[in-house]
């Protein structure tokens, strides 16, 4: 907490480019996958431990806060991804710096095109889940 | 040019928080210098504002503040970089991350301790040679950019790295080391990577680049740490 009330104090006061944005989305998207992630093997261990809390835990993921959470996690993820390859890509060629922008700007291109066909599966999921509306 | 002033000020004698003044400023010319203006208002509307400043050119790296919410010095940024049109306001706020004795006066020392830490010296204990060190121009240009460095703090206080945790060794210490790490003449190059191989060190930077866009010296800031961060990597266990 020393560290994180700071961090989220000065990035709030420092107006910095889409450099420290992509930083921000990367964390958010790191966050967002460690909470599924913790989610996930708990409520996969009430399997065997808590079987009806398993089951109500399904029927949870199926309202529309988890649906949607769902659908922005993927997003994150995809994100966090492919910003991780671009910074890898950026440390291992220093002089890539010159087009830190471009590269930035393509991360976020390639992040809204990978999304597009995992945005309408799980859309077209959660639409029938929630309304019984079937697409395909 | 009409130009709305706004300085965070903070007097530890007397404030309990910083707050925003505001100084309406008449006649402004588009290539007045941010440090003009500030001058204008410590030498004719409040003589309380506390500025560092010195060489006024941009060579002593003693105005680095934050303007409009970016690092910049002060002696280096032009109205009309920052207003178009006859009016506007400028924002201008002390650096973040190191604690403000005054108005937009920051404690550097924490900033030089970090720059003390990576030895930023030429060391080579051999025999001093009956002339100079010779050395090709390619060698010398492997470590110009980190030459250019006049310690400003500029980027280091734009770095969320640097935010999150302050004994991070920072920007402007990981260039002055490169200065010297890819100096041919130097023999200190492998002490200086196992300090900044440390948890402190190169390894903290999230490759963001506020650094490279804050610089006034227009230095590649993160292409230098990324430099370093390989050199790390090259050597033998
Ligand atoms: S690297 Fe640039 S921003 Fe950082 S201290 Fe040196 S001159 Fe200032
Ligand atoms: S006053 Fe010296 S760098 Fe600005």
């Amino acid at each position: 907490m020393s560290t994180f009330i700071p961090t989220v104090r000065e990035t709030f006061r420092y107006k910095g480019k889409e450099g420290q944005l992509a930083w921000i989305g990367h964390r958010l998207g790191g966050l967002g996958t460690l909470i599924f992630f913790i989610i996930h093997v708990v409520d996969t261990s009430w399997v065997y431990f808590w079987p009806q809390g398993y089951h109500h835990a399904i029927v949870l993921y199926r309202s529309w806060p988890f649906q949607i959470g769902e659908l922005l996690l993927v997003l994150l993820v995809i994100y966090h991804g492919l910003n991780g390859l671009r910074i890898t890509l950026m440390d291992w060629k220093p002089t890539l710096w010159r087009y830190q922008r471009q590269m930035t700007l393509g991360t976020f291109g390639l992040t809204v095109l990978f999304y597009i066909p995992a945005f309408i599966i799980m859309g077209s999921h959660a639409l029938k889940n929630l309304l019984g509306i079937e697409l395909f | 040019m009409d130009i709305r002033l706004r300085i965070r000020r903070f007097n530890p004698e007397v404030d309990q928080e910083s707050y925003w003044a505001e100084y309406d400023l008449k006649d402004v010319q588009p290539v007045d210098r941010v440090l003009d203006l500030l001058e204008h208002v410590k030498g004719h509307i409040d003589g309380t504002l506390g500025l560092r400043r010195s060489c006024g050119h941009g060579i002593c790296g003693s105005d680095a503040m934050r303007i409009n919410g970016q690092n910049m010095l002060a002696c280096k940024v032009l109205v009309r970089n920052l207003v178009q049109g006859d009016k506007g306001t400028i924002q201008v706020e002390p650096m973040l991350g190191l604690p403000v004795i005054k108005d937009l006066i920051v404690d550097m020392e924490p900033f030089f301790e970090h720059y003390r830490a990576v030895v930023p010296y030429f060391i080579n204990d051999d025999p001093a040679p009956e002339r100079e060190r010779l050395q090709r121009p390619a060698e010398r240009e492997r470590f110009d950019e980190g030459t250019k460095c006049i310690l400003c703090a500029a980027c280091t206080t734009s770095c969320p790295s640097f935010w999150a945790d302050r004994t991070y060794i920072g920007p402007a210490a990981i260039v002055q080391a490169h200065r010297f790490i890819f100096d041919g003449r130097d023999t200190a190059g492998d002490s200086r990577l196992a300090i900044l191989a440390s948890e402190k060190g190169v390894w903290r930077c999230r490759t963001i680049f506020n650094c490279t866009m804050a610089c006034p010296r227009e230095i590649p800031v993160t292409q230098l740490i990324a430099e370093v961060k390989k050199a790390i990597g090259k050597q033998k266990p």
